[in-house]
């Protein structure tokens, strides 16, 4: 299994003077279902686009089972990256056929899987024939989905997929890679901004944050270090004593804090005169990237 | 089994807490197969390593045992182990809580009291 491992080493990126990417280290491990969650600008695609060679880096390594994964046609005919579509090009609008566009990821991965593809396309209702400048935001979308599963690549990575989608699709779409999951295990990272849906999906979670990784691990291991305490202000603050609090809220006499700490450190509270509550991942997340939008 | 999660608890727990339920109601008897991860994991949509740790946790429990290659079933007095680990996790979130809202609102020791036997009587009534 060692092989599949992708790795990421030292990678930092910048457009100009934006440094998108800080000395990023990053290693996926072979089988899991993987989401990658970060702001606006966060570096998400960038990422995404160098860990797959698409992308130039200005420093570090990628490799693939040991191996560059840059203009390396071995390794990347076993990396499926299907980006979103766009509707316009540098040259104009983007007339390429969809099946146009299918072909060629039936020419790219030697694992691509035909009856599967007409089988989503039917599903899906796309018109085989229609130029993708013609297509909805959520065709785009299922186009885009179409490719990643269809290519059946080992590691496949799937950006924003559920962004067009309304909500009906959005299901269809986490079904749909959990049954690919269950049948062939292999290894998908998918990027979303809608997180309270999918985290139930994701067997570990990413957090891309001003250009480096500050979280990768099992979704419920992290899930579960985050706590809410709230309650009469000197009594929260008595509690929550030597805890990493994240976040402070004050209403009249009431603090409310999210803390970071294990279940064991919490004896003191839960036997104290405070509420103790669960955190979403999505209000993990908050605690974790809100920084300057927040209030302190 | 319930047909939605929420969004609160840990997805693991509420696996394996619907499977108690439903061995404390006999939705599933001793020797009886539950449903596997990739089931688990398709109906609800969830990821199958989440099922599987709510399942193993059962397992530990020794709720259920694993059949290799056929799946999981209900162990030999699985019903009364987890009634016993009920009955612990209900001192802790109903009686502890309970106990303490009443103090809260100044209830004496008798009057807390006669609240539960009173409510334990309506309840009594109702099931008639």
């Amino acid at each position: 299994m060692n092989e599949n491992i992708l790795k990421a080493k030292g990678l930092c990126k910048s457009y100009g003077s934006n440094e998108v990417l800080k000395d990023l280290d990053l290693e996926i491990q072979p089988g899991k279902i993987y989401g990658l969650i970060g702001r606006n600008g966060a570096g998400k695609t960038t990422l995404l686009g160098i860990l797959t060679g698409q992308n130039t880096k200005n420093a570090g390594e990628v490799t693939y089972g040991g191996e560059q994964v840059w203009e390396n046609q071995k390794a990347l005919s076993q990396i499926c990256f299907s980006r979103e579509l766009q509707p316009t090009l540098f040259t104009g609008q983007n007339a390429l056929k969809v099946k146009n566009y299918l072909k060629m990821g039936k020419l790219f991965y030697p694992g691509w899987d035909q009856e599967y593809a007409d089988k989503l396309m039917a599903e899906f209702k796309v018109d085989p024939k229609k130029k993708i400048h013609q297509l909805s935001k959520g065709q785009m979308s299922m186009v885009t989905i179409l490719i990643a599963l269809a290519s059946r690549a080992p590691l496949t990575i799937l950006d924003e997929p559920a962004a067009g989608l309304d909500v009906v699709a959005r299901e269809r779409f986490y079904q749909l890679l959990l049954e690919d999951y269950m049948e062939t295990g292999r290894t998908f990272i998918v990027s979303t901004h809608i997180i309270e849906e999918a985290a139930s999906v994701f067997e570990q979670v990413i957090i891309l944050d001003e250009g480096k990784i500050i979280e990768n691990r099992p979704t419920e291991e992290l899930i579960a270090q985050f706590h809410g305490i709230s309650g009469r202000e000197d009594v929260v603050d008595e509690v929550t004593r030597g805890m990493e609090v994240l976040s402070t809220q004050m209403l009249g006499k009431h603090k409310l804090v999210t803390v970071r700490a294990d279940a064991n450190k919490l004896t003191a509270a839960q036997n104290a005169d405070v509420d103790i509550t669960p955190l979403s991942l999505q209000k993990v997340f908050v605690a974790l990237c809100g920084h300057e939008d927040t209030q302190q | 089994m319930r047909e939605e999660l929420n969004e609160k608890d840990l997805i693991y727990l509420q696996i394996a807490r619907m499977l108690e339920d439903d061995i404390l109601r006999e939705v599933y008897r001793e020797e009886e197969g539950v449903p596997s991860t990739n089931e688990l994991a398709r109906g609800y949509s969830i990821n199958p390593a989440t099922a599987a740790k709510g399942l193993n946790l059962l397992v530990d429990a020794g709720v259920l045992y694993k059949r290799r290659g056929i799946g999981m079933f209900v162990a030999k007095g699985a019903k009364e182990t987890v009634r016993e680990k009920r009955k612990a996790a209900f001192f802790d979130g109903y009686v502890k809580p309970l106990v303490q809202e009443g103090k809260f609102l100044g209830l004496t020791r008798e009057e807390l009291l006669a609240m539960v036997s009173m409510a334990q009587s309506e309840g009594e009534n109702d099931d008639e």
